[in-house]
């Protein structure tokens, strides 16, 4: 089994193109099975029109895609009888009550029995918390009610793969604490690819990460891989008591340090130094700073950075 | 590519399995045709929906058929005709109401119903599911061509047969009258797939209704100045119903007219689904 078995979603050279104004540029994309992939970017990057590409809902200009190994073209229904769909902005039909919505659902899916069609339906609206709503119109449905219908509807075929964009934009706390646990919850039985630009949100549950600014793609990896630092260089960070002279002047002399940028707080100083043999720094770097007895460390660690700095890092790049 | 996630069964066919739900497995032009037909049959019969449906045809076609039938001899006694004159003037009556107020009735629900769903959202989250575009203007149509046929012309002609009955005392041979409301059913589907397309060509109101209007409108008035028209357009479907309905010979202009509209039906069809494949939502 080659790598590309495993993955849901392949994309090849995936543009698209409204009168000539390019709004996807040559997407290659590759969605592991069972992974949580976070589809990230600022508002107007190209997430929703990659997605509605994949659904068949709109035609891409260049390039080809494949979902579940079915091309997007020509075996449409094919995947979208084994995809869950949630819209950013989701809309039912207004004199539907929620549960007369899933039942219309589910009946794309399933031809019956009707009572264990029903118990499906029954089953989505408790997991969503809208049992006690699933008599009323769509019509008087909050924000928050239309989205928990929306993801309650994007489950109900027990989706292999559950396309969200932007499931928590439009939900308070409270709620985009609740879908996030559902994403959880759904890991181990499907593959989630979602949009978003909640940062926070595609740190806390997200596997895998890809970053789209401008309809291109501006990097993808796995998102520890992306929060130690993308560049081939390591960072520590280091903060010390005490004169950091002898120190200094000790690391500066080792050819895998690069560079040691320094800020100070009060009687602390604190070290960012970059290297470019993680081994010798593991092995060397804390013994080289304590050898002349000048400083205490207070601190030492390995630089993570929050998806934030890699995000911000990554959109400032593009534009310079 | 991923042959392995293509071949293997998916979790879906697992669960429903385990579940006991049986999995739909249609597909090409057809997918999601059954449940789509349900639900938009269920716009013109569901549960409190024939009812106002129901009542607002018999209000417009039958009651203005009671006024013109039984009010207005009692009120202008010289008004009364003798029986087969009669029966031919209420005949006209009831497929002239028809062939208006069906026409525009048709034009006015007919509108809206892919407008709504593109300007909505309902048309793309409907779409997200394994639904096909034919099927999805395919249903829209034959919904409303059922609609229109059981409660604008089958309900209103059940009615009317009766009040016919009661103002002459004369029984329509029923074949002659079934086939008359055939060619109403022509007339009406024409004008039904036209504005279906128009629908999928536009993407307001504005332009279908206008455009659609202006076509029936239009055609009746070009009718008085270039009688030619008729040979194409359904411009005479009340006279060619009437005449159906009384076993009259008819001219070779009413076949013409009513094949022409046959086939203008087909091509708007055609035309939407051809339209509507590629319309991005």
């Amino acid at each position: 089994m080659n790598s590309s078995n495993e993955n849901v979603i392949q994309t090849q050279g995936l543009g698209k193109a409204y009168k000539g104004a390019k709004v996807l540029h040559d997407l290659n994309l590759e969605v592991p099975k069972n992974s949580i992939f976070g589809f990230l970017g600022p508002n107007g990057a190209g997430k929703s029109t990659t997605i509605k590409i994949l659904l068949g809902l709109i035609q891409p200009t260049a390039g080809k895609a494949d979902v579940f190994g079915h091309d997007i073209i020509r075996e449409s229904l094919a995947i979208r009888r084994r995809v869950g769909y949630l819209a950013q902005d989701p809309r039912y039909y207004e004199h539907m009550t929620a549960r007369q919505t899933l039942r219309y659902t589910a009946r794309f899916f399933y031809q019956g029995p009707r009572d264990l069609i029903e118990a499906r339906v029954e089953e989505m609206l408790e997991l969503t918390g809208l049992a006690d709503k699933a008599d009323r119109v769509v019509k008087g449905f909050s924000g928050g009610e239309r989205q928990r219908l929306g993801i309650a509807q994007a489950q109900v075929n027990y989706p292999d793969l559950l396309i969200l964009d932007e499931p928590a934009a439009s939900l308070d706390p409270m709620g985009r604490h609740d879908v996030l646990a559902v994403m959880d919850r759904l890991r181990k039985y499907t593959t989630i690819f979602y949009s978003t630009h909640i940062l926070d949100d595609v740190q806390r549950v997200s596997d895998t990460v890809a970053i789209l600014n401008h309809g291109r793609l501006v990097a993808e990896a796995p998102i520890q891989e992306l929060l130690s630092g993308n560049d081939g260089a390591d960072i520590y960070q280091v903060t010390l008591q005490g004169d950091p002279s002898y120190a200094h002047a000790q690391l500066t002399n080792q050819p895998w340090v690069q560079s040691i940028s320094t800020t100070s707080v009060d009687e602390l100083t604190n070290w960012q130094v970059t290297v470019s043999d993680s081994d010798k720094a593991e092995d060397e770097l804390l013994y080289l700073i304590m050898e002349g007895r000048t400083v205490r460390v207070k601190s030492f660690g390995h630089k993570t950075y929050n998806l934030e700095e890699v995000f911000m890092n990554i959109v400032k790049e593009e534009k310079s | 590519m991923n042959t392995q996630s293509k071949t293997t069964p998916n979790q879906e066919l697992i669960q429903a399995a385990r579940t006991g739900l049986i999995p739909i497995h249609e597909s090409g032009w057809l997918g999601g045709f059954d449940n789509l037909f349900r639900k938009e049959l269920g716009e013109w019969f569901g549960t409190h929906r024939w009812l106002p449906q129901s009542l607002i045809w018999l209000v417009i076609i039958n009651g203005l058929m009671t006024f013109i039938l039984f009010i207005v001899p009692l009120i202008d006694p010289t008004s009364v005709l003798p029986a087969q004159e009669a029966l031919v003037e209420a005949l006209g009556i009831y497929l002239g109401f028809v062939s208006v107020f069906g026409v525009i009735g048709v034009i006015i629900i007919a509108q809206d119903e892919i407008i709504r769903e593109k300007q909505s959202g309902t048309a793309a989250w409907v779409l997200s599911k394994p639904v096909s575009r034919s099927a999805f203007i395919l249903t829209k149509l034959l919904s409303n061509a059922i609609g229109t046929l059981v409660i604008i012309v089958g309900l209103t002609a059940a009615v009317a047969y009766g009040e016919i009955y009661l103002v002459t005392g004369t029984a329509l041979p029923v074949l002659p009258f079934a086939a008359s409301l055939g060619v109403l059913m022509i007339g009406l589907v024409f004008f039904l797939s036209l504005t279906i397309m128009l629908g999928t060509l536009f993407e307001q109101r504005g332009p279908v209704l206008g455009i659609a209007a202006g076509v029936y409108l239009g055609s009746m008035i070009f009718s008085y100045f270039l009688p030619q028209i008729g040979y194409i357009l359904p411009v005479n479907v009340k006279d060619i119903a009437t005449a159906v309905a009384l076993q009259h010979p008819l001219p070779v202009m009413a076949y013409s007219q009513l094949i022409s509209a046959a086939i203008l039906s087909l091509i708007f069809t055609t035309t939407a689904l051809l339209r509507f494949r590629r319309e991005e939502f």
